[in-house]
């Protein structure tokens, strides 16, 4: 038998072995989307349903020729696509360490070098190929259906992004952190946390037509801000930057007390032992 | 090699780890042995960084477990019979994943390497579902030692294979710890694989070590003719509650 002997991990840096596990966990998913084409719909077929919906309204509504209603339907437009900009990175991570559970995958996983932060890394890695589907996706619909061109909203579209992606990554981990302490029957958050949040951020309308009780709770939000200020760019009175401040310094906190509430939920899963429901 | 010590585990109803201590050094071939809730799985999991200690510390090739995880874990391989594989993906491809995440750039000749060893090089572009368990288990072991670890664990090896192909898989163990002067840390329920394999025993019951020694020396302590009448002995003390003296020689 040939005598091989592995390349000594030793001899590569850290950081370049951090990037080759993350390349290998963001392969191990995009195996998963391409051999299982039932989730190809996540990233075409739902958008592009959304995008139907959401811009048969905005026509319906901008039939009526007030201004009014024709702010509505741009805000409608730009809202669902906006909007997925969240539902995809935090459906794409979470969904990430779902399939590990689905597939008994934890403990394979968990006896390697793969630091918890490189696991991340790698999932959000291909999670951004699928936010890039998902959304091009409906910008190309809403561009062909309903001739509403996204990128007419300018430069200042990359920091709203950017801040509804980092809101959608927080979400996960805190969903991650609910699915290693309860089990997989915490995953149905994945999917109704969105829900909440939806209504309550103005994705389609300004918060103020919310009732009075809860708008305290909508200003709190960082995707509120967020979506406060796309309709400044849909109003075409260019960037909120009082807005776009407070939603990327709620989005930030948003984020650290997510990892601190994974990193406490990963320490009671190895100190309870919970890696016995997936053996 | 491996360096635990005072390790203890509780869980809500039990203690499953009593004060377990175990040094298993470079080359050695272990068996962790005992009935079923005798404390071997939380070890090994303990051991594999898994599941942290109440009490208690590990260092495996001189890194400690709880601070320097990802470094133990780089010299440790791992390989269950109940584990699945990976869902998804072909042979090769599975291995090439945990290749990488065990920071080797390109694993393919070694890929190529462990499946000669076990003679499975034509399973290397089948799918993971189109395996029998014993071919899984197979794929395993070979996934678990492609980074040439210092140290192999593995949980039941044997448990799901027929005979011939247990077989095989003792001597591909035999072939890599006699060749890498890997250290082996294996539990089993089949007796006759551990009297092939394994040059020392430990039993575990009620999650304390009751013997340690050569298969030879731990049978005789408790007055059988073999490894197994030792496990009936203790498997019986096990059972019925407040026993725990009984599991002594």
């Amino acid at each position: 038998m040939t005598q091989l002997r592995a390349e000594p991990a030793s001899t590569m840096t850290t950081g370049s072995k951090s990037w080759l596990r993350m390349r290998a966990i963001a392969k191990r998913h995009a195996y998963v989307l391409v051999r299982s084409p039932h989730r190809l719909f996540d990233v075409t077929l739902w958008p592009l349903v959304d995008v139907l919906l959401f811009g048969s309204l905005a026509a319906f509504v901008g039939t009526s020729g007030t201004t009014p209603a024709a702010k509505a339907s741009g805000y409608l437009l730009a809202g669902i696509v906006l909007w997925h900009v969240i539902y995809q990175s935090q459906i794409a991570m979470s969904t990430g360490l779902l399939e590990e559970t689905w597939t008994r995958n934890l403990l394979n996983l968990m006896v390697t070098p793969l630091r918890e932060i490189e696991y991340l890394g790698g999932v959000a890695l291909f999670g951004m190929v699928k936010l890039v589907m998902g959304v091009g996706v409906m910008v190309l619909g809403a561009l062909a259906f309903f001739s509403f061109d996204t990128w007419s909203l300018g430069f200042g579209l990359v920091p709203i992004v950017a801040i509804l992606l980092v809101v959608g990554w927080a979400i996960s981990l805190l969903v991650m952190g609910l699915v290693l302490r309860f089990g997989t029957g915490a995953e149905a958050l994945a999917w109704g946390v969105m829900f909440v949040l939806l209504p309550l951020s103005g994705v389609f309308y300004p918060t103020k037509a919310l009732p009075t009780a809860m708008q305290p709770l909508a200003l709190a939000l960082p995707t509120t801000h967020a979506f406060t200020a796309l309709r400044s760019l849909v109003d075409h009175r260019g960037s909120d930057w009082n807005q776009l401040t407070i939603a990327a310094v709620g989005s930030l906190a948003m984020l650290g007390l997510s990892m601190w509430f994974l990193v406490a939920m990963l320490r009671a899963f190895r100190k309870r032992g919970y890696i016995t429901r997936y053996t | 090699m491996l360096d635990a010590r005072g390790l203890v585990k509780d869980y809500r109803r039990n203690r499953a780890v009593d004060g377990v201590d175990l040094v298993v050094r470079a080359g050695e071939r272990v068996a962790l042995l005992g009935p079923n809730g005798a404390g071997k799985t939380t070890t090994l999991l303990m051991i594999l960084g898994v599941v942290s200690p109440d009490e208690g510390a590990v260092s495996i090739c001189g890194f400690d477990l709880a601070h320097q995880r990802s470094r133990a874990a780089e010299c440790v391989g791992f390989a269950a019979g109940y584990l699945p594989l990976t869902e998804r993906m072909r042979v090769r491809e599975y291995l090439r994943l945990y290749g990488q995440l065990y920071g080797i750039v390109e694993p393919n000749p070694l890929i190529d390497a462990g499946l000669e060893r076990f003679r499975i090089s034509d399973l290397a572009g089948a799918m993971g579902t189109e395996l029998s368990s014993g071919q899984r288990t197979l794929i395993g072991i070979v996934r678990a030692t492609l980074h040439r670890p210092r140290l192999l664990v593995l949980d039941e090896p044997t448990a799901s294979l027929d005979p011939d192909v247990a077989q095989r898989v003792r001597a591909g163990l035999l072939d890599l710890c006699g060749r890498d002067g890997t250290a082996l840390l294996m539990t089993s329920h089949d007796m006759s694989d551990v009297e092939q394999v394994c040059e020392r025993v430990i039993f575990l019951s009620h999650g304390r070590i009751v013997a340690d020694g050569s298969p030879a020396t731990v049978a005789s302590s408790y007055g059988r003719g073999d490894l197994a009448g030792v496990f009936l002995h203790l498997a019986e003390g096990h059972e019925s509650s407040g026993s725990q003296q009984s599991d002594h020689p």
